[in-house]
């Protein structure tokens, strides 16, 4: 009787443990942050302290580490997006807005397109008509488009505002400080919600994914900017070394915080390939899901609809 | 947290059990309701179907959580069709299927779906047309069957076939070149052709053709060509009614007529002219041999 519970314990815990560790779910308390192993209450405090310090320079950085590539990689990803005016955005891990102001810019020329069109049917309006229809349109520029950016950091937020008022955003934009795991929003809000870069730090990762197909409208759109696994193995061992002897050493001169760069470079290395963020963005109920790797792998585009 | 997992397991295995069974069975009853849920379909529904193991495909589970059980081909097709009432307005676009998904109650984002492009909406839009042609004809068809109609000459029934196909393209007429353009872009192109070829030859096949030797790739080249010229009329055609385009129509297959008319005048004729030839060699050859006897 007394060898029974001690028996079964250890064939419970084990390979569940395994998989939901995999999967990037909490196994009680062992998590990676970087390569270093933490509790999730550890880890979730470490990330915040990571932006938290990285805020002032993370567009800078960006610039550094990508050689500007990733202004590349957020036009791809809004071009594969095509949204039309009158859409209604989710930024979530948003930060400092580059999705969000991207999103204006391509809706506001979507929208201008639009209004040339409607005016060159209307060739037989008199001049009176015509200067009512720059009136009604002239302050409908976004076409209904709103952007929400939601951030856990405030930081963050605060250096995205800035930015927004320096570059001059102001319609259509809104900040909201929220954790992606347990988003401050109703459901089947959002036509689409994007996580660019952002879902890499988020502690459960699955989570993340409930939420997001929560908040989706029926025929929303998931769509997901992360780094991935270049399976070219040349490639590979160039950025491996570019990664681990270049970027924090940059991290170091131009931010003057090598172990937050540290601790990025390696949560790149942590995060489940192309195919297992697939299947864990099937799970979380996404259909026609699918993936488009950038610059081998470097960085992939994985998309889903909420049906 | 374990629980959360179970209703999109559960609602996948159930609409991918049952769009197995929609596959095997041609159409589903229940499909009438246009109300639209996405949520959990009701419980305890087809629970003796086992099922089915995890699908390998790039895109993919294949089932949907609705209560018309319906594939995702299925609403797919039901978001271009609902999209075809909104080019005339925007063309052939994105901007159109995202119109035709919101009028479905889903969000704008759904045209992501399918090529920016809308490569899908025109294709979608000729096959629709086939598919009505064909069961245009085959109900003529069985009326000459039934004994309640005339079968028609080949020439007015061809005329008929074609005149019926094009007016389908009335609504759209004033998009339609942007359409041709989209189904010759590379990408469409063995698609667009096999929908052209199918078409052509059911027309054909409607006209009683059975033939089993060249003639079967001449016809279909000659419909071909005939159809693709009407249709190039009907864009600049502006007769009420467009009664230029069917004349001309009218014209083209009376050409083709008249060609395969001539082609076996002339093969007669060139038959007649190798006999006679054949006749005056063995006359001479008839002759010679007489005289050469005779010396």
């Amino acid at each position: 009787l007394r060898l029974w519970p001690c028996r079964c314990r250890p064939l419970l815990s084990r390979p569940a443990a395994a998989l939901r560790e995999r999967r990037g779910l909490a196994a009680g308390p062992e998590m990676h942050f970087g390569f270093q192993t933490v509790t999730e209450e550890e880890r979730r405090e470490k990330i915040y302290q990571v932006f938290e310090s990285v805020a002032e320079k993370y567009d800078v950085m960006n610039d550094s580490m990508t050689l500007g590539i990733h202004r590349v990689w957020k036009d791809i990803l809004m071009h594969k997006m095509n949204p039309s005016p009158g859409t209604l955005l989710l930024d979530v891990a948003g930060g400092t807005g580059d999705i969000a102001f991207r999103f204006i810019n391509y809706v506001r020329s979507v929208r201008e397109r639009q209004l040339q069109r409607k005016l060159k049917h209307h060739q037989n309006l008199s001049w009176q008509e015509i200067f009512e229809s720059y009136q009604k349109d002239k302050f409908n520029s976004l076409g209904d488009s709103q952007v929400v950016v939601c951030d856990i950091n405030r930081e963050m937020l605060k250096v995205g505002k800035q930015k927004a008022q320096h570059l001059g955003y102001s319609e259509g934009l809104s900040w909201v400080l929220g954790n992606a795991e347990e988003l401050p929003f109703d459901d089947d809000k959002f036509d689409v919600y994007t996580i660019a870069f952002g879902i890499r730090n988020v502690t459960r990762i699955d989570l993340a994914l409930q939420e997001a197909y929560r908040v989706l409208k029926p025929g929303g759109r998931f769509l997901c900017l992360e780094f991935s696994h270049v399976s070219n193995p040349l490639l590979s061992r160039l950025y491996d070394l570019y990664s681990f002897q270049v970027i924090p050493v940059l991290g170091e001169v131009i931010a003057g915080d090598w172990k937050s760069y540290q601790y990025l470079v390696e949560s790149i290395r942590q995060f489940p390939p192309q195919e297992e963020l697939k299947a864990m963005i099937e799970d979380a109920g996404f259909f026609k899901v699918d993936y488009e790797n950038l610059n081998f792998g470097i960085v992939a585009i994985h998309s889903g609809f909420k049906l | 947290v374990r629980c959360q997992h179970h209703p999109p397991l559960r609602a996948l295995q159930a609409s991918a059990a049952l769009r197995r069974a929609s596959d095997e069975h041609k159409k589903e009853p229940l499909t009438s309701s246009s109300q639209q849920h996405f949520d959990s379909p009701p419980a305890g529904h087809q629970p003796e179907q086992e099922p089915q193991g995890p699908r390998s495909s790039y895109t993919g589970q294949g089932g949907q959580e609705s209560e018309d059980y319906e594939s995702e081909e299925q609403l797919q097709h039901r978001i271009l069709t609902a999209a075809l009432e909104f080019v005339p307005e925007h063309g052939w676009t994105a901007e159109a299927i995202a119109e035709g998904a919101k009028t479905l109650g889903l969000s704008v984002a759904a045209a992501g779906m399918f090529h920016s492009d809308g490569s899908e909406l025109v294709l979608h839009f000729v096959s629709e047309c086939n598919t009505k042609l064909s069961k245009l004809l085959e109900k003529e068809q069985k009326l000459v069957q039934l004994g309640e109609a005339e079968k028609k000459p080949i020439d007015k029934f061809l005329r008929d076939a074609v005149e019926a196909r094009l007016r389908m393209l009335i609504p759209y007429i004033e998009k339609w070149p942007q359409a041709l353009s989209v189904l010759l872009l590379p990408r469409n192109i063995p698609s667009s052709l096999n929908l052209l070829s199918s078409m052509i030859d059911n027309i054909w096949h409607y006209a009683g053709d059975q033939s089993t030797d060249f003639n079967w790739y001449t016809r279909r080249a000659v419909l071909t060509g005939i159809y693709n010229t009407t249709e190039l009329v009907m864009m600049q055609d502006s007769s009420p009614d467009f009664e230029d385009t069917w004349r001309f129509l009218e014209n083209r297959v009376a050409d083709a007529m008249t060609m395969s008319n001539t082609a076996s005048q002339v093969q007669s004729t060139g038959e007649a002219v190798v006999q006679g030839l054949m006749g005056a060699a063995v006359t001479v050859s008839n002759a010679e041999t007489s005289r050469a006897e005779s010396r």
